[in-house]
C-alpha cells in the first residue's frame, strides 16, 4: 500500500510546486468585500498557468459573485481557494466580463457550484465562434497544464443600454454592457457600497491594451465612464488590483488617441497594412509593457477598422 | 424579454474541453522537423494539382514572396510578390498558394496587355502553420517558384471585422489609393484597389442563427487603363475581407483606370476613376 500512498504524496507536492512556479498572487481585499487576484504582465505559459489577467470576487451578506473565473482550469481552482480562504459564503454569480481567454477559461473551476453565469448579450456568440479556436491556443502555450480548460456558457444576458442589478444581499453590483470597445461585448460591474468600478479590459495599466472591438468606441465608453459620478477606485482587466479613477485611464486615452490619429494618416498618406505597424503610434506604445507583442496587432486591427469608414 | 433566448440555468462547460479532445502540445517554435516530409509531400501534390506535371525551377533572386514571419491578424495578412527586374517582361501569370489553407489557391493574376506583374500585393487568410508558395510562370511556359513559411492560425474562421449587416451595406463599394499619385511618361507608380465585400469563407459563424455563413466570395477581378486590360486576378476564400489588391500601373497619365469584379453569386461590381494628377 506504500505506492499508492507515495503516489498521492508526490502529486500533492506537485500541485504545491505549481502554484509556487507560477508566482500565485494572494487576492488582495482593495475595498471591503472586493477582492482582486492580480494578474502577471506576461503571455500565458505553463509556468503562470494563463494567470496574467485580474480576476476576483465579490462578497455580500448572502452570497458570492465571481468576476472572471480565470484563464484556465488551474487559475481557477486557486481563484476558488482564495474564495474559499475569504468566505463561507456560496458562490451565486459568476460574471464573465468578456470572451477573452485569460478571463474565462478558468470557468470549468467553477463548473459544479450551480451558480448563473452572466454576460454581455454578444458574449454567446463570440464564445460559439472562439472557444475552440482559444481552447487550442491554451494548449500550445500551456502544454499539459492547459487540460480541463473551459469557458462555462452564460445563463443570463445582459443588453446594452438595459443595466442590471445583481443582488449579493445588503449590496448590489450594476452590470453594463457595453458598445463595442476593447472587444464588441465588455461588461463592467459598479458597486455603489464601496464606490469601485470594476472595468476588466476596458482598463488596461501598464501593460499595452488589446484592440479587439472599435478603437473610436473604446475612446467613447471611456469618456462616458470617466463622467460617471460616485467612482473612489477603478479595478483594470491587467495592472494593478486597483487604481484612481479616472485618473488612471490617461496613458491608455492617450495611446488609443494616438493610434487612432496616426492610423488615419497612414491610411490617408497611401501607407498599406504591411507597414503600418512600424510606423504608426511607435512613440505611444514604447512605455508599455509588451507593446512588441500586441502593438502592431492594434494597428492592423485599426487600420482594418478605419479605412472602410 | 426579447433579448434573452432560452437558456440552461446551471453552469453548462462549452465544448468538450481541452480534457476530452485529446490535445496535443505543438511545437511552437520554428517550421517543426516533423512535419517537414509531410508538408514538403503537400506541395508536390498542389502543385502537380495545379500546373500538372511541368517542372518547377527554384525562382532564386527572379520571384521574391514577402510575408511576416508570425501574422498580427491571421484574417488579414499582407503578402507581398516582387518579380526582378530581368524576370518581369517574360512572365504572364503570377499564382500564390496557402498550402494549408482549405480552398489553398489564394489568387492567380494575369497579366493583360498594358500591364506588367513587378510587384503585387493583397492581403489573406491563413488557416494554419503553412508555406505559402508563389509560383510565376513565363511566356514560354516555365515554372518558377519561391516559398516562405508564416506562424498564423484561425484565419479562416475569424469572424468579420464588423456585422454582415455593415459588411452588405457597403457591398461592392471600392477604393483606389495612388501613394504616389497618377503615373507619369516612363514612370510606374504602385496602386492598390480594394472591394468593399465580406468574402466569407464559409467557416465563419453567423452571430445570430450560429450556423456557417455561406461562402461568398469574389471570384475575378480585372483591371484596365486607357482601355487595355492591365491584369486580370482569379481569386478565392483565402482572400481577406474586402478584397485589397496592390500593383504597379505605368502609362500616361489622365486615363481611366477601371477595375470590374464578379463574385460567386454572379455579382457585378464596377468603379472608374480618372487619374489626374494633382494641382
Ligand atoms: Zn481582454
Amino acid at each position: 500500500m506504500s505506492a499508492p500512498r507515495r503516489a498521492i504524496l508526490l502529486a500533492g507536492l506537485g500541485a504545491l510546486a505549481a502554484g509556487a512556479a507560477s508566482g500565485a498572487a494572494s487576492a488582495v481585499e482593495v475595498a471591503p468585500g472586493l477582492f482582486v487576484l492580480p494578474g502577471l504582465h506576461e503571455e500565458a505559459s505553463a509556468d503562470n498557468l494563463d494567470a496574467i489577467g485580474n480576476v476576483g470576487f465579490v462578497v455580500g451578506r448572502e452570497a458570492v459573485a465571481v468576476v472572471d473565473p480565470g484563464g484556465s482550469l488551474a487559475h481557477g481552482q486557486h481563484l476558488r481557494r482564495a474564495i474559499a480562504a475569504a468566505t463561507p459564503l456560496p458562490i451565486r454569480h459568476i460574471v464573465l466580463t468578456h470572451v477573452h481567454p485569460d478571463h474565462v477559461m478558468g470557468g470549468a473551476a467553477f463548473a459544479d457550484c450551480g451558480a448563473e453565469v452572466i454576460g454581455h448579450a454578444r458574449l454567446p456568440e463570440a464564445l460559439a465562434q472562439r472557444h475552440e479556436f482559444y481552447g487550442a491556443m491554451l494548449a500550445r502555450e500551456m502544454g499539459a497544464a492547459a487540460a480541463g480548460s473551459a469557458a462555462l456558457a452564460p445563463t443570463r444576458l445582459v443588453a446594452p443600454g438595459q443595466d442590471e442589478m445583481l443582488e449579493l444581499g445588503g449590496r448590489a453590483l450594476r452590470l453594463t454592457a457595453h458598445p463595442p470597445a476593447h472587444t464588441d461585448h465588455d461588461l463592467s460591474l459598479f458597486d455603489a457600497a464601496t464606490g469601485t468600478l470594476w472595468l476588466s479590459d476596458l482598463l488596461f495599466v501598464e501593460r499595452i491594451p488589446s484592440l479587439d472591438g472599435s478603437l473610436p468606441g473604446w475612446r467613447r465608453v471611456l469618456e462616458g465612464l470617466a463622467r460617471w459620478p460616485g467612482v473612489m477606485r477603478a479595478v483594470p482587466g491587467h495592472g494593478p488590483p486597483a487604481v484612481d479613477w479616472p485618473a488612471a485611464a490617461a496613458p491608455l486615452a492617450r495611446y488609443l488617441d494616438a493610434l487612432e490619429r496616426e492610423t488615419r494618416a497612414a491610411i490617408a498618406t497611401g501607407i498599406g497594412l504591411a507597414e503600418a505597424p512600424a510606423r504608426v503610434a511607435t512613440a505611444e506604445a514604447a512605455g508599455w509593457r509588451l507593446a512588441e507583442a500586441y502593438h502592431g496587432r492594434n494597428v492592423t486591427a485599426a487600420y482594418r477598422e478605419l479605412e472602410w469608414e | 424579454m426579447p433579448h434573452r433566448p432560452s437558456l440552461p440555468r446551471r453552469p453548462v462547460l462549452l465544448g468538450a474541453g481541452l480534457a476530452a479532445t485529446g490535445f496535443r502540445p505543438v511545437l511552437a517554435q520554428g517550421i517543426e522537423s516533423a512535419e517537414a516530409p509531410r508538408r514538403t509531400e503537400r506541395w508536390r501534390d498542389l502543385r502537380e494539382a495545379i500546373f500538372g506535371s511541368r517542372r518547377a525551377e527554384p525562382a532564386g533572386e527572379a520571384l521574391i514572396l514577402t510575408a511576416p514571419a508570425r501574422a498580427l491578424d491571421a484574417a488579414a495578412v499582407p503578402i507581398a510578390i516582387a518579380l526582378s527586374a530581368e524576370a518581369a517582361p517574360a512572365v504572364r501569370a503570377v499564382t500564390l498558394v496557402i498550402d494549408e489553407n482549405p480552398a489553398p489557391v489564394a489568387a492567380r493574376f494575369e497579366a493583360g496587355p498594358g500591364g506588367d506583374l513587378r510587384t503585387l500585393s493583397t492581403r489573406v487568410r491563413v488557416d494554419a502553420y503553412t508555406f505559402l508558395h508563389a509560383v510565376a510562370e513565363t511566356a514560354d511556359g516555365r515554372l518558377l517558384e519561391t516559398a516562405q513559411f508564416i506562424k498564423a492560425a484561425g484565419g479562416c474562421s475569424a469572424p468579420l471585422g464588423g456585422t454582415l449587416e455593415a459588411a452588405r451595406q457597403r457591398l461592392g463599394r471600392m477604393r483606389l489609393v495612388l501613394p504616389e499619385g497618377p503615373p507619369g511618361p516612363g514612370r510606374a507608380v504602385p496602386v492598390q484597389v480594394a472591394v468593399s465585400h465580406p468574402n466569407t469563407s464559409g467557416m465563419q459563424i453567423d452571430q445570430l442563427t450560429r450556423l456557417s455563413i455561406p461562402a461568398e466570395f469574389l471570384r475575378a477581378l480585372r483591371i484596365s487603363y486607357r482601355g487595355a486590360e492591365v491584369m486580370r486576378i482569379e481569386t478565392d476564400i483565402s482572400i481577406a475581407e474586402n478584397p485589397t489588391f496592390g500593383f504597379a500601373l505605368q502609362g500616361e497619365p489622365g486615363g481611366e483606370l477601371r477595375v470590374e469584379a464578379l463574385d460567386n453569386r454572379d455579382r457585378r461590381f464596377e468603379a472608374a476613376w480618372m487619374l489626374v494628377p494633382a494641382g
